[in-house]
């Protein structure tokens, strides 16, 4: 009985760790796309409302996941604050706190770690299109991601099952 | 104005260097950056320069020299990382920040085919210059701007330097909020280059009035046109008339009913008279008085208040 009731416990920790994974998948997915709209909405701003970056982290701050408001209220906070810390040093320690524990790939993490840099043009279109080549990359690895969802998580699925089969078996 | 605000202007790493310049704040009136040149300071007493240590000094060639790179990173810290939200201002010559202090600047410019400004590329040359205000500053003119009750169209005739700007922002704040010579009135400033209000994000850092509504960044003919059928002030206040259009304008808003609040570069009333444009609306009388200021030992006074007939005002 004890035996059996063994095997039960260690096949759902092994499921419970396939769907965490696959959690953490899906996070993934659901991260980058919001990272995307980001984006987008830091061009819109820009090439419409000419709106300066730390206006623009306000107005993010509004109309983001709840996760990164506090980021971005930092951020206008500190540089409407004037200590004459540069944005990019800002953004950088701001953006890497916030990164930190979201289930994303260190590459994507510094796409965004690293849109300053792609500031100082005086045109503001041609400033939004700065911002273009760090939406196209997360764009592909959310797409490739959300591709690969799909077959991933039935394979995690399959595999946490038998992963729990065979240490059931073995310790039988 | 705080020193900090002089700070402010400067990106961290180079704050060190401006903390004897920014001890100045109420004395100072501009500061010039000239790549490769010595740091200027100007204050009331005259020119002094900034050494490599930060310290004021009076010889030319003790002054700390700037670099490119430091004029690159002071835009960038003053625009707040975001040139293209200052591109037209920019391409004007001159930037806005906060606290209604205004950067001039010049370079290389670029132009478009059809001879417009389109951009100013290696900007070498920053002169920031400070904005005061100081409440009261219009109390000496305020008496004369008023008869019967009634306030005059008043053209306020200066030198650049001799505090336009300061005046006619003190005379919009006492027009607006009213005073001993007159009820409060709405007054409508077409801030062109926001100096008069100073405004930041839409909202003016200097007191110009509780009745008072501003149009930042705004052409003065089309800004005019756009309060009077807007707005409906009693008063429109206009900074650096310069053309034939913004008289045009101010003749239509004066049509409208609204009373003149404006300023000119110049040194006396004849200087005006000459000028073409000024012509016909000085000969017509649309201005019923003319406050002219001057220099006098390094300090900006009121030579005289004038009406319309050219002769002094005594009351």
């Amino acid at each position: 009985m004890y035996k059996i009731m063994g095997c039960f416990c260690i096949l759902a920790g092994c499921m419970g760790l396939g769907r965490l994974k696959v959690g953490q998948e899906r996070e993934r997915i659901l991260h980058l796309r919001e990272l995307i709209r980001m984006i987008h909405r830091m061009q819109d701003e820009i090439s419409y409302g000419k709106h300066t970056l730390p206006e623009i982290c306000l107005i993010l701050a509004d109309n983001v996941d709840s996760w990164y408001a506090p980021y971005f209220i930092e951020i206008h906070r500190q540089m409407l604050q004037g200590d004459g810390t540069g944005l990019k040093e800002v953004w950088e320690k701001q953006m890497t706190a916030c990164l930190e524990n979201l289930p994303l790939q260190e590459e994507e993490k510094d796409i965004i770690r690293q849109l300053p840099a792609c500031l100082g043009l005086q045109e503001e279109k041609r400033q939004a299109l700065g911002f273009e080549q760090a939406a196209i990359l997360l764009s592909g690895k959310c797409q490739k991601a959300e591709e690969a969802y799909e077959n991933r998580s039935k394979m995690i699925h399959s595999v946490s099952i038998l992963a729990g089969l065979l240490l059931s078996i073995l310790l039988l | 104005m705080h020193r900090e605000e002089i700070l402010r202007m400067f990106p961290e790493r180079m704050r060190g260097r401006w903390q004897e310049t920014a001890d100045l704040c109420g004395n100072l009136q501009e500061i010039r950056l000239r790549v490769g040149r010595p740091v200027t300071v100007i204050t009331v007493s005259g020119e002094r320069f900034v050494d490599i240590e930060g310290r004021i000094v009076d010889r030319q060639e003790a002054g700390a020299r700037i670099t490119e790179r430091e004029i690159e990173e002071i835009i960038q810290h003053l625009c707040q990382y975001s040139l293209y939200a200052f591109a037209d201002e920019i391409r004007q010559g001159f930037l806005t920040i906060q606290g209604g202090h205004r950067v001039g600047m010049a370079g290389q410019v670029i132009l478009e085919d059809t001879g417009r400004v389109r951009n100013i590329k290696y900007i070498r040359y920053l002169n920031i210059r400070i904005a005061h205000q100081i409440k009261g500053a219009a109390d000496s003119i305020l008496p004369f701007l008023y008869e019967k009750d009634r306030l005059c169209n008043t053209l306020l005739i200066s030198p650049p330097g001799c505090g336009k700007t300061t005046m006619l922002r003190d005379m919009i704040r006492q027009i607006s909020d009213g005073s001993m010579y007159g009820q409060g009135m709405n007054v409508g400033v077409v801030d062109e280059r926001s100096e008069i209000a100073g405004s930041y994000m839409g909202v003016p850092q200097n007191d110009v009035g509780s009745r008072t509504d501003v149009l930042d960044g705004c052409p003065k003919v089309e800004g005019m046109m756009m309060l009077v059928r807007s707005m409906a002030p009693q008063v429109i206040a206009v900074d650096e008339l310069g053309s034939d259009k913004d008289m045009e304008a101010l003749q239509m808003a004066s049509g409208c009913g609204c009373k003149l609040i404006v300023t000119i570069h110049g040194s006396s009333l004849s200087e005006i008279q000459n000028k073409k444009y000024m012509r016909y609306v000085i000969k017509e009388g649309l201005f019923e008085r003319y406050v002219i200021l001057k220099r006098v030992n390094g300090n900006c006074v009121v030579e005289g208040v004038y009406d319309r007939e050219g002769k002094p005002c005594i009351r």
